[in-house]
């Protein structure tokens, strides 16, 4: 396996992680919060809604603008 | 004749959202008070967005993205991270002791409009940003008239979440700790291992194929134009769930 191969691993391994915990809050009881649930949260202060907004933002920028 | 069901005021909205907020998002509040403490005390008010961590991380995102060789991203952030600390400071000036308060919802004046009004408001919403994807889509990634569509929508999107939410929402119980901080885990594991690949490259600004970015892997895709109206329409739904929220 080369670093190729184990760097998009990471990536799917994180990914994954992101699915099974959001079929966890979302299907099941386990005390586990949904995605969602935790953007409601940080975007209950000004700060932290501008905060998510702009990294929103950044994404876009980040792919497509110069 | 379907009747649409009556828009609550902004009072009521104010009503559903109350339990963070600081001073001055109610309706009783807006006039500003400032208070004449000592020079120290107003010192120490002006720079209470300086003790915003999320001025912080925009402030090293600007120039983590300065130095990789986008300085235009850059400049965006450091003028955001430089108004969210004005914005507190002002705020903690006027209102001493107040953290960083909830505003009240926008006070939309339709309210959220229901049935077929409703259903004819969304498919404006998705016919508009098919068109938005398409037409930005369509210039060549990285162009002059790419970015200017992107910053003409990021700005409208983060000046609607500077006002306040655009609907009051329940203020919701207390997440599990546990559960949110494995949550937050592996959020930060998926920045550090992007992060670790970035380092890995040659040099910030030049692609490597041992250790690819999300950028460099998306770039196949983003290097067509339907690529670039499929992802920009998935970003535009992402910010439109985002100012939802």
């Amino acid at each position: 396996m080369n670093s190729h191969e184990i760097t998009i691993i990471g990536y799917l391994v994180v990914l994954g992680g992101i699915v099974v915990l959001e079929v966890l809050a979302t299907r099941t009881r386990v005390p586990v919060p949904s995605l969602g649930d935790l953007l409601t949260r940080a975007m209950r202060s000004r700060t932290g809604r501008v905060g998510i907004l702009v990294a929103w933002a950044w994404v876009g920028l980040h792919f497509f603008a110069r | 004749m379907r009747v649409s069901r009556a828009a609550p005021g902004p009072e009521k909205r104010g009503a559903h959202d109350r339990s963070g907020e600081g001073p001055g998002a109610g309706p009783g509040c807006a006039e500003a008070v400032v208070v004449p403490g000592r020079p120290a005390s107003r010192v120490i008010a002006a720079t209470a967005g300086l003790r915003e961590p999320v001025v912080w991380v925009l402030l090293a995102i600007a120039f983590f993205t300065a130095i990789s060789g986008k300085p235009v991203d850059g400049v965006l952030m450091l003028l955001v991270a430089s108004g969210l600390a004005w914005d507190a400071g002002r705020r903690a000036l006027r209102h001493p002791g107040a953290g960083d308060g909830q505003a009240p919802a926008v006070a939309w004046p339709a309210g959220r409009p229901g049935g077929r009004l409703r259903l004819a408001v969304v498919a404006g919403l998705l016919a508009g940003g098919a068109v938005y994807a398409g037409v930005v889509g369509s210039f060549s990634r990285y162009s002059w008239p790419a970015t200017a569509g992107i910053i003409g929508l990021g700005t409208v999107v983060v000046l609607i979440g500077w006002h306040g939410p655009v609907r009051a929402r329940p203020a919701g119980g207390r997440l599990p700790v546990a559960g949110t901080l494995v949550w937050i885990a592996v959020l930060v594991a998926g920045c550090l291992w992007e992060l670790a690949a970035l380092l890995q490259q040659p040099s910030l600004t030049t692609d490597s194929y041992p250790h690819p970015t999300i950028s460099t892997l998306t770039d196949p895709v983003l290097s067509t134009s339907p690529g670039r109206s499929v992802l920009l329409f998935a970003w535009l739904a992402l910010g439109w769930y985002l100012v939802e929220r």
